[in-house]
């Protein structure tokens, strides 16, 4: 008995100076002084320090969490080739199943094609190749997009410069991010959240983009003209029409349209004023809502109150028709002022790309040197040896037209063709912040993502807040255990103190687990911890209550307190081992936040069972060893 | 200190009592949850945007809700989040921007509109629909699981039918909670699942206790009757299950006041969860196991007696 106790305290002492040792590092991140801590910086010690220290969750030190779901049906829409109307039908058929199914899109896609009797080789790999060797070779290209995802998305961020970015796949189509202490998280998601599709198109001559927005003016006006007398005045061109200075006014939208005729236009109550001219807008609805600033150009600008307005009108299928299918509308990427009133341009495009950015080896932010662009950042690129081969001939047939370079479906830069290209250089101007301008190199560097990705789940915690939840924590833990300290020897007395020691003990053993196996602590991982506290003292008020019971019948002291022990064994044993497999189903279905709090409970519980049954029980041994006690302070 | 030296006090008789109690009980909180259609889901499972925005001076809902209008989301949910200065702003999800788009577009329009007032995004959440779905369904089977581990446990440490009273008991504590959340229309979210789980731990961890002695006192005391059984088992351990209930319920008070906005519905749900698991654990848990143990007992003195009469 003495020996097994000697083992047993020499195995606490031992616990306890791990404990103290695996805390020492946070210990002292916690409570170092700034100048200390720059000065740690500075020799390169810092960073190992907090290595060891506790890790904290984006929660409680704030930072940004992002769930990117990889568009994978894209890439395989890409892969197809001879695509026809029923390959499209099919396919937009299962994107719209998969939003509600739970099944893979590959499983759902080849069963749609099968319902349909085609077999997946009419469009994908070999001709007679069995549907189930395409779907291992899709499902080969959709595991490799996804690798070459990650790893491009890592050089962004790396390039970026963020400190201990975390960036994992999961699952088959999405990719999680943790980016620590971020400080500018709208810049960090268009980093992220870029495909950097890098285009080279040209833009339709000036007469196509004339003739193509009459047209669709031409069937709004038909439209709302329904029922009245065509009064079309057809003096002036269009052209002039839209060129002229008009007298813009902000209008509202159902005073424009009637309230009846506000849903047919495409517009609704969301957007609550247009800018237009009313005159005009009486004989073009569709021109009214745009301007133009340079003549002779293939942009129109667009009052930016009105870009939802037009968005939708040109979303519309009837529409759509009226637009050539060799082309498209895409809008510029950034706005430009004019007086007091912001327009963004809209172009129209060849669909066809004249060249990809798969070609450019390096891109570097500099500034702008010419009268133009002088102090304003630009990214230079540099294209490899076929690259420029391909853009000399591309610029030398097309000198004097407009060449967009396109990102992402956005128009950076439109500029026009003066001579032959033939250095495979480029650069692209109009940037308004310097740090965009390093986003986009960098994204043009790393390279485009073999598919878009889209932020499907994003949680951000800001610095200020994630102080004031450790701060908030930090309060509970102490007073939650200062009242439970209390308590526990207001009622029992010298075992209340003996059980205090064990819960104390509890806490520190806890917090130096999650510190030497790298758990992260999160708020709701504090709020475990306060829990813990509370629960904790259960095994020892069971075995208290139990030694009480055994005293009342008349036991000795000492056999009280061995069957107080031995008989709430098993109750014990049976009550914590339910919580904690609660716990565990918590870890594995929750996510971050959640997971630290299954995390501090489910540490919580089995080292309560430690330190509430082995520690307590050492210390009354010693006190009964010594002398015989005849009264025991419970 | 002691508080119940000797308590003999006869749950047993009254449970009657404690049956109408507890549906009464669920029955309100059914009620509560049919008219407001469901239980009141957080960010997590019904997608969306929310943003907590900090200023430095104060404003008034109304104020930000003008500022909203002006980008057309003048319809967004706009409360007070803790302090004076603090707002979150929740709008649902819309076709065609994406959620985190929204979150950029409410800053720019804030800050447009107050110039004069900085303020700080203390927290961005965006969630997409499909993942809300997804996070629906993982809360789910993680209730479900942990329901089935612990009958499975339950049953294999003890006999059936204390699991069945056990598991019962669990599903009149998430139920009674679930309607206290719906009757003052608190929202749920995966941090109150997470409160919820634990609390059917912790009052499984009850339950446990009172069966445990039931099963000793069976075995010790041959010749009572289960009622006096149980009777004296929940007696026996009344007072332990009265202060861990005590300690436990004091440290989620602490949290609960100091704890912050970010986890007051979970230390609610604890709250409230420690309450109704303690007193499930007495009055629920335990006299199930009795009316099975009767009511199976009836059926085998019935078969005994027409044998005899043969």
């Amino acid at each position: 008995m003495q020996r097994k106790n000697t083992i047993k305290t020499i195995l606490i002492l031992l616990l306890v100076f791990w404990a103290l040792y695996a805390l020492w590092p946070t210990y002292k991140v916690q409570s170092l002084a700034p100048e200390k801590r720059s000065a740690l910086e500075n020799e390169g010690k810092l960073a190992s320090l907090i290595k060891k220290a506790i890790h904290m969750g984006l929660d409680l030190q704030g930072g940004m969490y992002l769930t990117l779901e990889v568009d994978l049906p894209q890439l395989i829409e890409q892969l197809a080739r001879n695509r026809d109307d029923r390959f499209d039908s099919i396919f937009q058929r299962t994107r719209e199943e998969i939003n509600v199914s739970t099944e893979d899109f590959l499983t759902l896609l080849s069963r749609n094609f099968r319902q349909e009797d085609i077999p997946l080789s009419r469009y994908w790999g070999e001709r007679g190749d069995s549907d189930k060797k395409i779907i291992d070779y899709l499902e080969k290209e959709a595991k490799d997009a996804m690798d070459r995802s990650l790893q491009k998305l890592q050089n962004r961020i790396d390039q970026f410069g963020v400190s201990e970015p975390s960036i994992q796949k999961v699952g088959s189509q999405r990719i999680l991010i943790q980016l620590p202490g971020i400080s500018n998280p709208d810049r960090a998601k268009e980093l992220i959240g870029k495909t950097a599709l890098l285009e080279f198109t040209l833009l339709k001559d000036p007469t196509v983009v004339s003739e193509v927005i009459e047209k669709i003016d031409k069937a709004l006006a038909q439209e709302r003209g329904k029922g009245k007398t065509e009064s079309l005045n057809q003096d002036t061109t269009q052209a002039e029409r839209i060129s002229k200075a008009s007298q813009d006014k902000v209008v509202s939208v159902s005073q424009l349209f009637g309230e009846e005729e506000v849903s047919k236009v495409g517009a609704t109550k969301e957007d609550t004023s247009l800018v237009v001219d009313e005159q005009i807008f009486k004989e073009n609805p569709f021109i009214a809502l745009l301007r133009t600033s340079r003549r002779g150009e293939s942009q129109v600008s667009v009052p930016i109150e009105n870009i939802k307005a037009v968005d939708r009108i040109l979303s519309r299928p009837d529409i759509q028709k009226l637009i050539p299918v060799d082309a498209e509308f895409l809008w510029d990427a950034e706005d430009f002022q004019i007086s007091d009133r912001f327009y963004r341009s809209l172009y129209l495009l060849n669909k066809r790309t004249e060249m990809t950015g798969r070609y450019l080896t390096d891109a570097r932010v500099t500034i702008g040197s010419d009268v133009q662009n002088a102090g304003r950042p630009e990214v230079n690129f540099t294209l490899d040896r076929q690259g420029a081969r391909i853009f000399s001939r591309l610029s030398g047939a097309n000198i004097n037209k407009q060449l967009a370079i396109v990102l992402d479906g956005r128009v950076v830069s439109a500029p026009r063709i003066q001579t032959k290209i033939s250095d495979g250089r480029g650069r692209i101007t109009g940037i308004p912040e310097m740090d965009e301008a390093k986003m986009i190199a960098i994204v043009l560097r790393v390279g485009a993502l073999p598919a878009p990705v889209q932020i499907v789940e994003e949680r951000t915690v800001g610095p200020s807040l994630g102080q004031d939840s450790i701060y908030r924590g930090k309060m509970s833990a102490v007073i939650g255990l200062a009242l439970t300290v209390f308590f526990m020897i207001l009622y029992y007395r010298m075992a209340g103190a003996i059980a205090d020691v064990a819960l104390l003990l509890n806490v520190l053993i806890l917090m130096a687990v999650l510190a030497q196996f790298h758990f992260t602590l999160t708020l709701p991982g504090v709020a475990g911890i306060v829990l813990t506290i509370g629960m904790a003292v259960d095994a020892n008020v069971l075995v208290y209550e139990r030694i009480r019971e055994e005293l009342r019948t008349g036991k000795t002291v000492r056999a009280a307190i061995d069957a107080g022990y031995s008989r709430a064994f098993l109750t014990i044993f049976d009550s914590n081992l339910t919580t904690l497999l609660t716990a565990l189903v918590l870890y594995q279905f929750g996510t971050g936040p959640i997971r630290g709090f299954a995390v501090t409970v489910s540490i919580g519980i089995v080292v309560s069972m430690f330190t509430a049954l082995v520690v307590t029980r050492v210390i009354f041994d010693f006190m009964t060893a010594r002398r015989t006690l005849t009264k025991l302070s419970i | 200190m002691e508080i119940f030296q000797t308590p003999n006090i006869d749950f047993v008789s009254k449970r009657r009592y404690a049956y109408i109690i507890s549906l009464v009980m669920i029955l309100i909180g059914a009620v509560s949850l049919i008219v407001h259609g469901g239980p009141n889901y957080g960010i997590d499972f019904k997608g969306g945007t929310s943003l907590v925005l900090r200023f430095q001076k104060s404003v008034t809902t109304p104020e930000i809700r003008n500022a909203l209008a002006s980008i057309g989301m003048g319809t967004s949910e706009i409360k007070n989040f803790g302090t004076r200065n603090e707002y979150l702003i929740y709008i649902a999800q819309q076709k065609g921007t994406s959620a985190s788009e929204i979150a950029q577009n409410i800053e720019k329009a804030i800050s447009q509109a107050f110039t004069e007032n900085p303020f700080e995004v203390m927290k961005v959440d965006t969630v997409g629909p499909k993942v809300g779905r997804e996070l629906r369904k993982a809360a789910l089977l993680a209730t479900l699981l942990s329901l089935l581990l612990i009958l499975i446990y339950v049953g294999w440490r003890f006999e059936f039918i204390f699991s069945f009273g056990a598991v019962i008991a669990l599903f009149h504590d998430v139920f009674i909670t679930l309607g206290i959340f719906s009757l003052l229309n608190f929202e749920i979210s995966l941090k109150e699942i997470a409160a919820f789980l634990t609390l059917v731990g912790y009052s499984l961890n009850d339950t446990i206790v009172v069966f445990d002695r039931i099963r000793e006192n069976l075995k010790v005391l041959r010749n009572d009757d289960l009622p006096t059984i149980i009777n004296r088992s929940v007696n026996q351990v009344l007072s332990r299950t009265i202060i861990t209930g005590f300690t436990t319920f004091l440290v989620l008070v602490v949290l609960f006041v100091l704890g912050g906005e970010v986890i007051r519905g979970f230390s609610f749900a604890m709250l409230v969860g420690i309450l109704v698991g303690t007193y499930s654990s007495v009055y629920v848990a335990s006299p199930i196991v009795l009316e099975w143990q009767q009511r199976r007992g009836g059926k085998r003195e019935l078969r005994m007696a027409k044998r005899k009469s043969h």
